[in-house]
């Protein structure tokens, strides 16, 4: 008891309270304090003593400082928890309304939106460039089929001039005993000295490919060769054979293919005289 | 004072509060032991900006480590006023300070000086006048140089000019006086 007593008057207890002893001291009085209780309620003393002691010599603090001090505290240690209503509710307010959140949703939504219009435009793309060469395409074939009516009607046209010509002059050649119902269409003009064969009328036996038939004029007597033709159903065309200036007669024959030099007399197919 | 609704509770609710970590404690903690740890911190330091932000860290550090405090070993005031001197007497040492203070032009002292006096010598002190009548001067001397002035009795005793053994006995009865004026 009366080390206690020492202990407790060596001032030790005063020092612990002031902060004044080294780590050993303090261990130390620590130790004794939780063995004895009178060191304890001593050491209990002091500090009450000093704590009043201290709040004799307290000093305010300026007001504006409690504010900035608790809401330190709150940043620090980035509690959720603030200490001031009116605080609380711009902490909150800054949360919802922050503008980042809402620009981060817009250019997201933004951006899909554009995708999608890129997509479908593609599409769009696509298709009408598909439609653009499906039309080329028909507007070519239109035009080759109304290059060959123009040329046909052109042709035609031909052909209906020499129905027109006053100086073209028309024979009907008729068939011979080898072929009666032979017939053949010439038309022929003095002037200009053309002659022509219709092949749309004509009525020939059809010809084999080693033979043709062979057109003459008979000029004072004498066979004059105007050329070969076949007798072709596909063909309605008038056919223009060598000219000639004066004519008598017009025949046929069937010659070897390529035509012959003179005319195989018991071959002849047509004859017609002016 | 101005501020009419000052939070306050008993020492063991305040200190489960604290543990549990619910921000009226906190307030409560400030609104408690505000002015007595400002008046200990502004002994050291006397700028008041910087007496300020000591006092700011002095709370953070609370925070920050009160689950360091055990009741057990002392009351939560003894725990807090070591904090809030160690971390004054650090500022006083600091690098920052020393250049603050050599800066300091002539023109502004005055009013530096005039707000030191301010802060040291508040008209609404309760009871300074009896406790200075209480203490004898030597004993205050002793008492506030190692309390407020964060002096070790070593230092005390060298700049007092006197034996430590008298050092630690002024000191004990510095406290012994205080504990018969409180009681």
């Amino acid at each position: 008891m009366e080390d206690i007593k020492a202990y407790i008057e060596s001032g030790i207890l005063e020092l612990y309270v002031l902060g004044d002893v080294t780590p050993a001291e303090k261990l130390q009085v620590e130790e004794m304090a939780l063995k004895h209780p009178a060191i304890k309620a001593e050491l209990g003393e002091i500090e009450r003593s000093m704590e009043l002691y201290a709040e004799s010599n307290a000093v305010e603090p300026p007001g504006h400082l409690r504010e900035r001090i608790l809401n330190s505290v709150l940043t620090n240690f980035a509690d959720d928890r603030n200490f001031n209503k009116a605080n609380t509710k711009i902490v909150q307010d800054n949360i919802v309304a922050l503008p980042v959140q809402t620009s981060y949703n817009f250019y997201k939504y933004a951006f899909a939106a554009c995708l999608a219009l890129l997509l479908a435009s593609s599409i769009a793309l696509v298709t009408l460039y598909n439609k653009l060469q499906d039309s080329n395409t028909r507007i070519a074939a239109l035009q080759t089929d109304k290059q060959h009516f123009a040329n046909r009607v052109n042709l035609m046209d031909h052909e209906m001039s020499v129905f027109r010509d006053p100086a073209f002059k028309f024979m009907k050649l008729k068939g011979t005993t080898h072929a009666p119902s032979a017939a053949l269409m010439v038309a022929w003009n003095p002037v200009n000295k053309k002659v022509m064969i219709d092949m749309g009328s004509m009525k020939m036996p059809a010809n084999d490919k080693e033979h043709q038939y062979q057109l003459w004029a008979l000029v004072a007597g004498k066979p004059v060769d105007l050329g070969v033709f076949d007798m072709n159903s596909d063909t309605t065309d008038m056919k223009e054979m060598k000219s000639i200036a004066s004519a008598n007669a017009f025949a046929v024959t069937l010659e070897p293919r390529g035509g012959s030099v003179s005319p195989t007399m018991d071959k002849m197919m047509v004859i017609g005289q002016f | 004072m101005a501020r009419q609704s000052k939070i306050s509770l008993p020492e063991e609710e305040l200190v489960r509060a604290l543990k549990s970590r619910e921000k009226i404690a906190m307030e409560a903690l400030y609104d408690m032991y505000s002015a007595s740890l400002y008046g200990v911190i502004s002994r050291v330091i006397v700028e008041t900006g910087v007496a300020e932000d000591v006092l700011q860290d002095t709370f953070v550090k609370i925070w920050h480590s009160f689950s360091s405090y055990d009741a057990e070993k002392g009351r939560l005031f003894t725990w807090m006023v070591n904090i809030a001197r160690n971390l004054a007497i650090d500022k006083l040492r600091s690098k920052d300070y020393k250049n603050q203070n050599k800066n300091q032009d002539i023109d502004n002292t005055v009013t530096i000086i005039d707000e030191q006096r301010n802060s040291v010598y508040k008209p609404e002190l309760v009871g300074v006048k009896e406790l200075v009548e209480t203490l004898k001067p030597e004993q205050k001397a002793i008492l506030d140089l190692v309390y407020f002035k964060g002096y070790t009795h070593v230092e005390a005793a060298d700049e007092l000019g006197v034996p430590l053994g008298t050092i630690k006995t002024r000191l004990r009865m510095a406290v012994q006086q205080l504990r018969k004026h409180f009681n």
